[in-house]
Order: C-alpha cells, then structure tokens, then sequence
C-alpha cells in the first residue's frame, strides 16, 4: 500500500495537470474576490455578507476537483500508464482504493488553501473599501470544514466516476452535464427526487444550496447527506472495482 | 520446471473474434524464446494474458509456477514491454520510470541503473512527448528492466528502432541469456530475431502452428533449391509437373520439394539453361511460410 501512495503522490508531482487544477482553483477563488472589492460600494454590505460572497468561489473549486478526480483516473487509461499500474498491482482494487484516498486528501487540501486564499483577500481588501472583515465565528468554521469534507468526497467521487467510465472526455462532459444541468432541472421539477441525487446530496453536506428559502435544495439532515455521500462514493466505487477486475487492459 | 506454462488458452473479443485458440506452450528457463507470427496473429493478446492484464476466456497461463497476480512484487520477477507509448508525454523520462518503481516498491537507484542500460541517460530529464518512437522504445524497455527480473516478455521490441538499435538490441537480449534469464520475444519480422532466439513458438490466427529449439524446426524443414534461368517460366512449369512447389521472381525460382539434383536433371531434360543452381538450408522465414501453408492447405 505505500508503494501505491508514494506512486500516486509523484503521479501527482511530475505532470502540469495537478498545478494547472491548482491554477484554475486559485483564479475562482480570487476572481469573485477581487471582482467585490472592486466594485462594492462603500457602505453596502456588512462583513459577514462580504465574506460569504468571497467565498462563492469555493463551490466552483468542487467542480474543479470533481474534474480533477476524474482525470486522474482517467488520465490512466488516455495516456496507457495503467499498463504499468496494473503490471505492479495486479489487484486492481488497491490501485482505485488508494488513487481514490490520495486524492481525497489533495480536495480536503486543496479547498482549505482556497478558503485561506479567500479569507486573505478579505482581510487585506476588504478594509480598501471601508469594510472590516470579521474574523470567523464558530459558525463559519464549520461552514468551512464542511466544505473541506465535501470537497474531498467530491475529489474522491470523480475517481470512482473515472475509474468506472474510463472515457475522459466523455466521463467529464458528461459528469458536469449531469451536474450542471440534468441533476438541478430534476431538483427544480422533481424535488423528492432530487433531494436524493449525488451532487444535490453533496450540496446538502456543505449547506450553502442556493434558491431555496432554507438555503438547503434539499430533505436532508447534514449527517444524513453526509451518509448518502459516502453511500455514493462506496457504490460507485465497488462498481468501478468489480468491473476493472474484468476489464482486459489491451 | 517451465518458466512460463500456457495451458489451453482462449481469448474471444466480443463474439466474433476469436484472437487466441486453445494456445498450450511452454518456455524453458535461460532461454530466449521468440514468437512469431504476423500481425493480428494473437501474440500481444497471449503476452498480456501471460501477466493477467487480459482475462482468459478459457485455459490458464502459470508465470514461474503461480498465476501472475499471485507472484510477490511482481515486476521484480517478471519485465514486461507491452505498450511503448504507456507514459505520460508530459512526464520526463526518468519520473516516468520513477512513477514505475515507486508502484512496484522499486528503489529510485535502479532507475539510472536501468536508463543506463538502455543508454538514455541523456534524455532523462525531458518529457516523454519529445522522445522518438526508438527512444520510448528504449524507456519501455528501461522500465520492464528496473525490477532486475528473471523473466523478460517483450512485444515487438524492435518496432521503431533504426538498424543500429535492432544489433543493440541483440546484443542486449543474448546478455540478458546469458545471465540465466529467460527471455519471450514477439516479433512479426522473422529476420530481426533468426539470430537471437533459441526456441520459437509460431502463431498464426490465434493458433500455435509450431514449439521447439530453432535448430530443430529449421532441420526438419524442406531445404530450399534456388535458381536462376533465362528461361525460368518453362522450368517453373516442367518443376511443377514434377509436384514441387516454386515461387518465381523474375528470373530468379525457389524450389521446395525436390533435391537440388532432381531440379537440375528437369532443367536438363527439358532444354532449359541454368545459370546457377544451389541448395539452401531454409531460414526461418521460409520455415513460418512452409509451416502456415501447411495449415492453409490442411
């Protein structure tokens, strides 16, 4: 098993792809920073409301790791390194077990920089504009670690997606379509029914849903939305072993 | 004991290929072994059957007496050159082969080690996209060394490699035999490996035609009687009637069937001018096409 994490950590280290996602994850998070400083007018909003718009950007990060989790599995089979993979690890469920814990991880990580990367603009701009930027309560602490989490589920999630479709480009435009616009357009028409499905659940963890009057698109308790993530990630990855142990690597 | 022990195998892709049929061989230790056949004859689908990335249909493959995925650390027993393109272009050369030790447990001293014996030391540091088909050819075969293994499966290593790299890579094999390892070698140009290998498996649609020591099939194999005459289409004629088999090239005939003797004592009665004649032992080449014909006519 550490042969298989030290692999995947210099897998990780010696491509463009990890620091290009880091790159894109930076922009979203700076972007609608910089944008409110910019144009907020003096006196409008408070710190507290200021702070939850710089970090709107965080829910775009999701997405990014959700993409990066894909390629990473994906990337294996676009690019024939999974030969070699599965030549050193023959069982093949290790490989998406431990491909998959990685990058959990690298999510968790990734959105705490983008959350402290965040909270930096806000300390050091946000007084630019004549609003003092309030140090985090309680509450918004847990905001953050709840983000943490779903941002390392949802890394973990696109693993399993790409470990299960293999296809890059399909799994990725398919995932983001499904995420996107099918899965809001069943929650908008069919709530019952959208309260269950993955991304809404993901959504519900972190509770920052946007368009219900609760601030929640969904039934779900935190705890539950959160055993239902799991659930997901679990199935999907079960799938995605079973059917690499019978898949011919050709 | 055999090193490596193919029992019955089958491989069907979907419902109607049928890429390898009840395929049973065996390779013997410290030897090299090259399997032969053309292309699409069901020699990479064997070698990767051989280290489990592609499931039997039917039969079983033992490598160094257990299945594959059985063996502890694997790539440290058995170097396998199976896809020379199975590197990320934008890692370098030696993360690529990094990347392939750390997966196997491998420490990064055998990775100059091995970039050394496949003298791409040079190129270690750029990214893999920037490399020839002959240099990834070389890192594919660096990363099948790094395990120090004592068995060697290598598809069509030749492929990309100028004239000089195929000599290199003789060479290169004939040490590795010489070490005690065992080699299995896959090749569609018959000519590249007449001069290396020991034993031969001949495939051909997914059937093994033919198994043993080279010296041996070659032996037992018709001889060839060459010759050349200005009147080559008449005697192709005559040499037929006689029941041999002849392939003609402009003036030039290969006869296979008939003593180099018979052919010139046809020419003699039949007025036709020889302007040489000359028995040759059959290569390899004529060995496959001999074997393959055999099963075509059966």
């Amino acid at each position: 098993m550490s042969a298989l994490l030290r692999a995947e950590l210099l897998k990780l280290r010696s491509t463009r792809t990890a620091l290009g996602m880091g790159i894109a994850a930076a922009l979203v998070t700076v972007l609608p920073a910089v944008l409110l400083i910019a144009f907020l007018p003096k006196g409008t909003i408070g710190g507290d409301e200021a702070r939850s718009i710089l970090i709107a950007g965080s829910s775009l990060v999701t997405y990014i790791l959700l993409v990066f989790g894909i390629l990473g599995m994906t990337g294996e089979y676009r690019h024939g390194t999974i030969t070699y993979t599965y030549l050193a690890t023959p069982r093949r469920g290790r490989v998406i077990v431990v491909k998959l814990a990685v990058y959990a991880v690298v999510g968790c990580l990734a959105m705490l920089l983008a959350l402290l990367l965040a909270n930096l603009i806000g300390v050091v701009g946000l007084p630019i504009r004549g609003v003092s930027y309030p140090a985090p309560d309680g509450a918004a602490l847990a905001d953050y670690a709840r983000q943490i989490v779903t941002a390392g589920l949802i890394t973990a999630f696109g693993v399993a997606l790409g470990a299960l479709f293999r296809a890059q480009v399909v799994t990725v435009a398919g995932t983001l379509l499904w995420a996107l616009m099918v899965e809001p357009l069943i929650v908008a028409l069919k709530p019952h029914i959208g309260t269950w499905l993955p991304f809404n659940v993901f959504n519900q963890v972190i509770s920052l849903g946007i368009g219900t009057e609760s601030g929640v698109a969904g039934e779900l308790s935190r705890p539950e939305a959160l055993l239902v993530a799991i659930a997901y990630i679990a199935v999907f990855t079960v799938a995605a072993v079973f059917i690499s142990m019978r898949r011919d690597v050709t | 004991m055999a090193v490596i022990e193919a029992e019955h195998l089958s491989k069907r892709f979907g419902k109607k290929v049928l890429a390898v049929d009840d395929v049973s061989f065996s390779v013997e230790p410290g030897t090299i072994t090259g399997f032969l056949g053309p292309n699409g004859a069901g020699k990479t689908t064997t070698l990767r059957m051989i280290v489990d990335l592609v499931r039997p249909t039917a039969g079983s493959v033992r490598v160094l007496g257990s299945r594959y995925r059985d063996l502890t650390r694997p790539t440290t027993r058995v170097g396998a050159l199976l896809d020379a393109s199975g590197f990320h272009p934008g890692r370098s050369g030696v993360n690529a082969l990094r990347v392939v030790a750390a997966s196997a447990g491998i420490s990064y001293d055998r990775v100059d080690a091995a970039l050394e014996m496949v003298e791409l030391e040079g190129a270690a540091r750029r990214a893999v996209k920037g490399y020839s088909t002959g240099m990834k050819q070389r890192l594919a075969l660096a990363a099948a060394l790094l395990g120090d293994p004592e068995v060697l499966l290598l598809d069509e290593p030749a492929n990309g490699l100028d004239p000089e790299g195929i000599r290199w890579l003789r060479t290169f094999l004939r040490a590795r035999a010489a070490e005690g390892r065992t080699v299995l070698v896959s090749s569609h140009v018959l000519a590249e490996v007449e001069q290396t290998v020991d034993d031969i498996l001949i495939i051909s649609e997914g059937k093994l035609l033919a198994q043993g020591p080279i010296s041996e099939l070659t032996r037992t194999a018709q001889p060839v009687v060459r010759v050349r005459s200005p009147q080559a289409e008449k005697l192709e004629g005559l040499l037929v009637a006689k029941g041999a088999a002849v392939n003609r090239l402009g003036d030039a005939l290969a006869v296979r069937g008939l003593a180099g003797a018979e052919v010139g004592e046809v020419a003699q009665r039949g007025g036709v001018t020889l302007h040489e004649l000359f028995t040759e032992q059959p290569r390899l080449e004529d060995l496959f096409l001999q074997i393959a014909g055999t099963r075509r006519d059966a």
